[in-house]
């Protein structure tokens, strides 16, 4: 319980190469761990918008909204994996969908462990003191990036200019899903409404 | 029971009358105002000014204005209006009676002369009336009385082209004596004259800055095609006005600038601050298409008391009002038909607490008594500019008291309490007026005091703390050894 919970994780985001491997070849990780650090990211979404500082907290109080944060980091979460799978699959990708998965949420962690603490720094720092918040975030950021990349390449098997250009491809997958999703929304829509109408009009008639 | 009835009707005529008495409500204003917040999301006041009244022509007893284009009042509150169709000047008492009127005065050369189209007007201290007399491409000055002091027209210099068309548009003059003049088609400034010596030069002048897409286009077109296109002009002043100080408060029609109310200092650097959450610039939030779209025109600027200055927008008909720091106090005003709204506002100027509004459109003045908000709002902007924080905090609370929504109030109350030094308290306030800077200043302090008052016991207790662990080590340590050593010795 320890070890999967919090040894692991550890490990993976200090030792991305060693972790993601054992990750897909040891059977180390598990998808229900990636599953609650990405719960764990939507907290950490929702308290910095609610709890940061007044100095680095722009967000308009009269905007926030916690459904929406936990919302759209799930289906960001879910999109990029879908989209991974896809382009993946096709690209001779060795990761299965579960491993994605778990890849990227193993990732997200450095995002919860870093972005979760500055947000209650942020309410001790002064103006000047700002900058080191944003250079967290930002170190946060990045060691999120890299993980994903070595994640990526790991479970898949791939060079390493194979993965940018998967992950490059992956945004894009992500662009046609979310067009395709929005279109076939509307259509549907325009289809129930059709149905519906055609409903009303013959309960009027009669 | 018929009693008790008579008792009941009694006491409601009672509660009438007596809710008569006070009438609170007056007629609403036929405008919102309005500032805008942090989030640069328009926010409603109380109406900070309310019409009082309208003055034509005819309330006057000289007959209708025709297109009147200027008003000045001076500080003893005698009222200039330029009524530019009519050729005339027409001077009033602070009370509004007629003093005179001046047509025509006499030239140098003993004949008659008059106006033609003038459209700007300005009254120096010592009472002399400054007339941009426009079409006859000169500047009038007369005596209070009515009698030619000088006339500037055809200004000579080297930076002048030979074939220069001088139309003077908007005058203003300093105590030396010194003439501001915004010109037709001028775009270089606002021409300085000397008292003596004519024209000086250009003060002011606006930075063009062509954007690189601009720079880009032009490095690739040819030669024709450069010739084709439109020059990068500057855009020209559209009025001035002058502060105690000597200071030249001027605005401009640019729309694509955000520094169109400018402070000129004596060499003509712009030193107006902008230091509010979004530039001084008029509207912040307007339509980019379609009617009433675009920037504010801002065609008239006055100076007021306590560093404050009142713009007028005609493109919307709005009066927006700043503070020294330029941050908008308030803004009011708009089109229509009813007193309070205007057709074609050209011009402003303050009659002691009030403003007074010319309408060309409407041939008309309107002037705005200050509601107990806007007095309120007035008189601690006015109190805090002068350093006397006490005093504006005491007024400030009062303006929340009228408007809980109202950011400058917090951010008063909130400097004053700096000042005082109780730092806790100012944070409360710049977190609700929203101001980080000052917040952070009095964060800083406070937190410096926390540490101050908490160092001695927080180091004992990190101390106490340390030793607790490393005694705790040590006992371990000695004791797994012990059982270590019996282990040995049971061996």
């Amino acid at each position: 319980m320890k070890h999967d919970l919090i040894k692991f994780p550890l490990h993976i985001i200090v030792h991305p190469f060693d972790g993601f491997w054992d990750l897909k070849y040891e059977g180390k990780g598990k998808a229900r761990v990636a599953l609650l650090i990405v719960l764990l990211m939507v907290l950490t979404v929702i308290v910095q918008k609610q709890y940061a500082g007044f100095l680095v907290n722009f967000v308009d109080p009269r905007a926030l909204n916690s459904m929406d944060d936990l919302v759209y980091t799930v289906i960001a979460f879910l999109l990029f994996c879908i989209a991974n799978w896809s382009v993946t699959t096709l690209m001779e990708g060795e990761g299965k969908f579960k491993e994605i998965v778990m890849a990227t949420g193993y990732a997200l962690l450095p995002l919860v462990l870093i972005n979760l603490p500055m947000t209650f720094l942020s309410r001790i720092m002064t103006q000047e003191e700002t900058p080191f918040y944003y250079l967290m975030n930002f170190l946060a950021a990045i060691w999120f990036i890299f993980l994903l990349f070595v994640g990526n390449m790991t479970v898949h098997q791939y060079t390493a200019a194979k993965t940018v250009f998967t992950l490059m491809l992956t945004v894009i997958a992500m662009g046609f899903i979310v067009f395709l999703w929005s279109l076939a929304f509307s259509l549907g829509m325009q289809i129930y409404w059709f149905i519906y109408d055609v409903y009303r009009e013959l309960v009027f008639r009669t | 029971m018929n009693r008790s009835k008579a008792l009941v009707l009694s006491l409601i005529v009672f509660l009438f009358a007596a809710s008569a008495e006070a009438p609170v409500a007056r007629a609403a204003a036929p405008y919102e105002a309005y500032t805008y917040d942090f989030y640069e999301d328009a926010v409603p006041l109380p109406a900070p000014f309310l019409p009082d009244r309208a003055i034509a022509g005819s309330d006057l007893g000289v007959g209708e204005f025709n297109q009147p284009n200027d008003i000045f009042v001076t500080d003893d509150g005698m009222i200039y209006i330029l009524d530019s169709g009519n050729a005339r000047v027409i001077v009033l008492n602070s009370d509004w009676s007629v003093v005179r009127v001046i047509r025509t005065f006499a030239a140098n050369n003993g004949k008659e002369d008059g106006f033609a189209n003038p459209v700007g007007l300005f009254v120096s201290a010592d009472k002399e009336i400054y007339i941009a007399d426009t079409d006859h491409h000169r500047v009038v000055v007369l005596s209070d009385d009515g009698k030619l002091v000088k006339i500037v027209e055809n200004p000579q210099s080297d930076i002048l082209p030979k074939d220069f068309d001088f139309s003077p548009l908007k005058v203003a003059a300093d105590q030396a004596g010194r003439l501001y003049v915004v010109a037709r088609g001028v775009y270089e400034g606002i021409m300085q004259f000397a008292e003596k010596d004519g024209f000086m030069g250009y003060v002011g002048t606006i930075k063009v800055s062509p954007s690189p897409w601009d720079r880009l286009w032009r490095a690739l077109s040819t030669k024709a095609q450069k010739q084709q296109m439109q020059l990068f002009v500057p855009t020209e002043f559209a009025s001035i006005d002058i502060d105690s100080k000597g200071f030249v408060y001027a605005t401009t029609l640019d729309i694509n600038s955000d520094e169109t109310i400018k402070r000129l200092n004596p060499t003509g650097e712009d030193v107006i601050k902008r230091f509010g959450y979004y530039p001084n610039k008029g509207d912040i939030r307007y339509r980019r298409l379609g009617n009433n779209s675009g920037p504010s025109r801002l065609v008239d600027i006055k100076v007021l008391d306590g560093g404050m200055y009142v713009a007028l927008d005609s493109l919307r008909a709005r009066l927006f009002t700043y503070n020294d720091e330029g941050e908008l106090l308030y803004a009011f005003g708009g089109r229509g038909t009813q007193i309070g709204v205007f057709n074609t506002p050209v011009a402003v100027e303050r009659l002691g607490d009030s403003l007074a509004v010319l309408d060309r459109g409407k041939n008309n003045i309107v002037v705005f008594k200050p509601t107990k908000f806007g007095s309120l709002v007035n008189r601690a902007t006015a109190e805090h500019f002068a350093g006397n924080d006490a005093q504006a905090v005491v007024l400030w609370k009062e303006v929340l008291k009228l408007n809980t929504n109202y950011d400058m109030a917090y951010l008063g109350i909130g400097k004053s309490l700096l000042m005082e030094k109780h730092n806790e308290e100012a944070m409360q306030y710049f977190k609700l007026g929203m101001e980080r800077k000052y917040y952070s200043t009095a964060f800083k302090r406070y937190r410096r005091e926390v540490m101050q008052k908490y160092f001695g016991p927080f180091m004992t207790g990190l101390i106490l703390l340390i030793a607790g662990f490393a005694a705790f080590r040590i006992v371990r340590k000695v004791q797994m050894r012990r059982t270590r050593s019996h282990e040995a010795r049971f061996d």
